[in-house]
């Protein structure tokens, strides 16, 4: 109710929210894979080559972003074909099912959860081990972001959220909201009106300016 | 739902007033209120003591409940137990914080039922984390928690449907269904 505009959040499931800018901005994390036949002209406009005229030989292997790899991906024609990063593989699969709250999710993609499930609509036998792992790491970093979010009142949060990734962040924010709302009502500053966020950086127009 | 919304459901709430004017009985929609007679008490909601006390026309007597052993045993119990006491109202939080910002000088010891209250609510909150922590590792489809107040649940509220929004999400990624597919060409 106080808020003065609603950002459309992420999809995090196999389909995407288009009109979410997390997930736009997810969806530019780049893949690894491979060029199953050739690409004529495209070496430029994937950073392959600097002439306009090379094309891309089969087999290379290419960095796409996501959104590029969703468009191209067919089993039938097959244009390129992608494979797993290293973070969703077996190695640090097992990594994440040790011990998940000790990992830097930020520096691992800071889009873990949501490129994960997106990488669910490639058909990889893994798939199954990575939607489990996606939701053990989340089940077990619960705990700490709830910790962490609902006690740290007006200090500086830098240091708790450097690990975390963008979805986490985000609930992380919640936590703080509700600590800071229930905060600052104990204080009796609920009651008191102050100027919204969105006008608070608008001038006041001098009399000056009004005149000619 | 914010803490000033909750704030305000619990201005309904009934407390005696020793008024110190007259005043014949009034009809509010709400429910008729008096007659007010100086120096006998009557039942009036929070909203209305509290004005009155601004005003300087009347005189707060606290809630049987607040009161410092008996706040004392309910902390006690309440640290003893691993689910939720039913607390002496449903908004203790509120009520304490009103009657002790506008009214303190009519309730005794003031200051010691503040923290009682707080550790109360402290020893309250960490159980509601404790419990959402077991029901997201658990996965658990329902939980039932009783003797939860609304402050409480305003606090925790948001974040907790969140997480579990997401972890719905995660979960049926686990289900290998057939999403729509765009056209082949």
């Amino acid at each position: 109710m106080s808020e003065a505009y609603f950002p459309v959040g992420p999809g995090l499931g196999l389909e995407e929210n288009f009109l979410s800018l997390d997930d736009i901005l997810m969806s530019q994390e780049k893949l690894p894979g491979r060029a199953e036949s050739t690409l004529p002209r495209l070496a430029f406009a994937l950073g392959q080559g600097a002439g306009t005229g090379d094309s891309i030989p089969e087999g290379t292997k290419l960095e796409i972003p996501l959104w590029l790899a969703k468009g191209l991906h067919d089993s039938k024609r097959r244009i390129i074909s992608v494979e797993l990063p290293k973070i969703y593989k077996e190695a640090w699969r097992t990594v994440f099912s040790a011990d998940a709250t000790v990992v830097d999710l930020h520096k691992m993609g800071p889009y873990y959860y949501g490129f994960g499930s997106q990488l669910l609509n490639f058909d990889n036998p893994e798939n199954p081990e990575i939607a489990q792992t996606l939701l053990q790491t989340f089940i077990s970093r619960f705990r700490h972001i709830m910790d962490s979010s609902q006690n740290a009142y007006n200090e500086d949060t830098s240091a708790l959220v450097a690990r975390l990734d963008e979805l986490e962040r985000a609930l992380f924010q919640a936590g703080q909201k509700g600590l800071n709302d229930f905060q600052c009502w104990e204080k009796g500053q609920a009651s008191q009106i102050t100027a919204s966020s969105l006008v608070q950086n608008y001038g006041k127009r001098k009399f000056t300016e009004m005149d000619g | 739902m914010e803490p000033a919304e909750a704030e305000f459901l619990a201005e309904k709430e009934l407390v005696t007033i020793v008024p110190n004017f007259s005043l014949d009985r009034i009809h509010l929609i709400g429910g008729d209120l008096g007659p007010f007679n100086p120096g006998l008490p009557v039942e009036v909601p929070v909203w209305l003591a509290i004005n009155l006390k601004q005003r300087q026309k009347c005189r707060l007597i606290p809630p049987e409940w607040m009161d410092v052993a008996k706040l004392e045993e309910i902390r006690e119990q309440e640290r003893k137990e691993d689910t939720f006491t039913p607390m002496p109202s449903p908004y203790y939080m509120e009520l304490t914080k009103l009657l002790l910002n506008y009214a303190s000088d009519n309730i005794p010891k003031a200051d010691e039922i503040r923290t009682l209250v707080k550790d109360t609510w402290d020893t309250r909150v960490a159980k509601l984390r404790l419990s959402a922590d077991s029901f997201v590792r658990q996965q658990e489809a329902h939980a039932k928690l009783d003797n939860l107040t609304l402050m409480e649940i305003n606090t925790t509220g948001t974040f907790l449907t969140q997480a579990l929004d997401h972890m719905y999400k995660l979960r049926t990624n686990l289900q290998p269904g057939e999403s729509s597919r765009s056209q082949d060409f």
